[in-house]
């Protein structure tokens, strides 16, 4: 087959015009010293530290120093054994303007252990050698702190206590999404989860929630957040013991008094406040067999606070046989908790209090009495009769 | 003047009866509304009455027995001895009086009310917790001891008394008058001993 030399030259010319930086590439000194004027201005990695198995992105900012000369770049990528390349290289040719900054963005992923890597970043020159940039990032593992700063000595069923936890970020990088949540059978927690949002590097948050436990049980502290797109998680647990609250209010009922008019007892007396805390809305009403009356069905006392006391009355009727009535004395926390106790309150129809055993012992003393004079004077008249008769 | 005597004891009495008729009229307050006056003066003219009446029945009792023992001499004469006897007894009524008068204030009375005179046990729960008043029961010991100090000075005179009256031996008098009284306040100290 015969060539045509024209179409030959058509061909290359068609070619040419195609790749023209391909075809025109060809390095000489001034584009290597215009190369030499290329450098990374700053490569970021978000996260900016990372969780051994984390992924995340590295921007890479290229500028070009040169004040009056483009630059052509053809190639750029970045990694190593440990920070893994996990998105395509740029291929493709890039012109670089003068005193201009171009960003290359890699996603990136790393299996590596704690410690400090060197990716490297290469960057290719249409007109001259490669540029490499060690892209410093640091793979570390510590979590967020989760301490508890402040809670209950002891939980007591059906009471609202209050911890407080501190939420802090050792890392040198932000965090963001942290969000605390607190589960676990048998308890109630207000709030349930927690959003605090974005923790920068060395901030702590204090936080507050509140445990309503139903039995002896452990709490959940679960601390969520994400390190870049990578979500993380802390979790500990709190021993939700019960025992008695050292510091609680202690009421405490006093110098009763009972009486009784028109059928209707009156028991008066003084509530004392024995505990370290306030006892809210003390209230003193008597319970059954006693059927309260008016005009002091209920009566309330008010706040006690601690070593502070009330005067109380109670107004009720009593059915006959009944020796002792129950009282109940009853409170709140500053939490709205209710604690009730019951204290039985001797009573008679005439409204003193009697005790049989004293009553007794009372008696004895005059019948004693009693019975020596009867003595003396049977004896004395027996005396007196026989000493007649001799 | 034995008669005197026992008048002065009534009138005693009566004060005496009429300071308890106050708690008797305060206890009832409610079921007798207005009744005050009735109580009052049926508490203190029957407390004079009873007087008269207990002397009546004591000459009666010393009388019958001494009979058993042949007495001789008239019911008169022993009325007039027991009214002479009855003296130390007007002495040990003022010392319950003023007893009275200072433990009355002292003492907390319930008040029955309508609903609890349908109730017999209520009204037995009321008064019993009424004489367990601690104020009552200081009252009531003090009133029986002076009362059984003075009953058997008196008996001490009457036995005397009826020896003369009766023409009985010391023996005889003594069973005539002991007897019958030791009795008595053998009762008053049973009594002061179950309150």
């Amino acid at each position: 087959m015969r060539i045509n030399p024209s179409r030959i030259i058509i061909f290359l010319v068609l070619l040419f015009s195609i790749l023209p930086g391909f075809a025109l590439a060809y390095a000489t000194p001034e584009s290597i010293v215009a190369a030499g004027h290329v450098y990374v201005s700053r490569a970021v990695y978000d996260p900016g530290a990372f969780f051994s198995g984390d992924t995340g992105t590295v921007t890479v900012y290229v500028t070009n120093g040169n004040a009056n000369q483009s630059i052509v770049v053809n190639h750029a990528t970045i990694g190593d054994k440990n920070i893994r390349l996990t998105s395509n290289s740029y291929e493709t040719s890039a012109n670089i303007g003068p005193l201009q900054t171009q960003t290359f963005i890699f996603s990136v992923a790393t299996d590596a252990f704690e410690g400090t890597y060197y990716p490297i970043f290469s960057l290719g020159f249409r007109d001259a050698e490669s540029l490499y940039y060690p892209a410093v990032v640091k793979v570390d593992n510590t979590p967020l702190d989760l301490s508890v700063i402040d809670k209950p000595d002891t939980f007591t069923q059906g009471k609202k206590k209050t911890i407080n936890v501190l939420v802090a970020n050792p890392r040198n990088n932000n965090v963001t999404n942290v969000a605390l949540e607190v589960t676990g059978e048998g308890i109630t927690a207000n709030p349930e989860r927690i959003f605090i949002g974005e923790l920068g590097t060395k901030a702590k948050v204090p936080v507050n929630v509140t445990i309503t436990p139903e039995k002896a049980t452990t709490a959940l502290l679960t601390l969520s957040y994400d390190n870049g797109d990578n979500p993380h998680k802390k979790t500990m647990e709190l021993p939700i013991t019960f025992g008695v609250d050292k510091k609680q209010a202690d009421p405490v009922i006093s110098n009763v008094q009972v009486t009784s008019e028109g059928g209707v007892y009156h028991v008066t007396g003084d509530v004392n406040n024995a505990g370290l805390e306030t006892a809210n809305t003390v209230m003193v009403t008597a319970l059954a067999p006693a059927v309260p009356q008016d005009p002091y069905k209920t009566y309330v006392v008010g706040a006690l606070k601690p070593d502070d006391f009330g005067s109380f009355e109670v107004t009720f009727t009593a059915g006959p046989g009944n020796t002792s009535i129950p009282i109940e004395l009853s409170y709140k926390d500053t939490d709205g908790n209710i604690y009730r106790s019951v204290q039985d309150v001797k009573i008679s129809a005439s409204g003193i209090s009697v005790s049989p055993a004293v009553g007794s012992s009372s008696n004895m003393l005059p019948v004693a009495a009693a019975i020596i004079i009867i003595l003396i004077f049977v004896g004395g008249w027996v005396y007196y009769l026989r000493r007649n008769k001799k | 003047m034995p008669a005197l005597i026992i008048l002065a004891g009534g009138i005693i009495a009566a004060i005496y009866g009429y300071l308890m008729g106050g708690l008797s009229a305060k206890m009832m307050a409610d079921i007798m509304p207005g009744m005050d006056a009735i109580i009052y003066v049926s508490a203190t003219v029957g407390a004079l009455v009873m007087t008269f009446i207990i002397w009546l029945i004591a000459a009666g009792v010393f009388y019958l027995i001494s009979s058993l023992f042949k007495g001789q001499g008239s019911f008169n004469r022993v009325l007039e001895v027991v009214g002479y006897g009855y003296l130390p007894q007007v002495a040990g009524s003022l010392i319950t009086v003023v007893a009275a008068v200072i433990f009355i204030p002292g003492i907390t009375v319930p008040t029955l009310t309508k609903a609890a005179l349908e109730d017999p046990a209520m009204i037995e729960q009321v008064t019993k917790a009424f004489m367990h008043d601690p104020a009552m029961m200081m009252l009531t010991q003090i009133t029986t001891l002076v009362s059984i100090v003075f009953m058997l000075w008196s008996a001490h005179i009457w036995i005397f008394g009826m020896k003369h009256a009766r023409g009985l031996s010391p023996r005889d008098a003594a069973i005539c008058v002991g007897v019958p009284i030791v009795l008595y306040v053998l009762y008053l100290t049973y009594n002061l001993g179950v309150m």
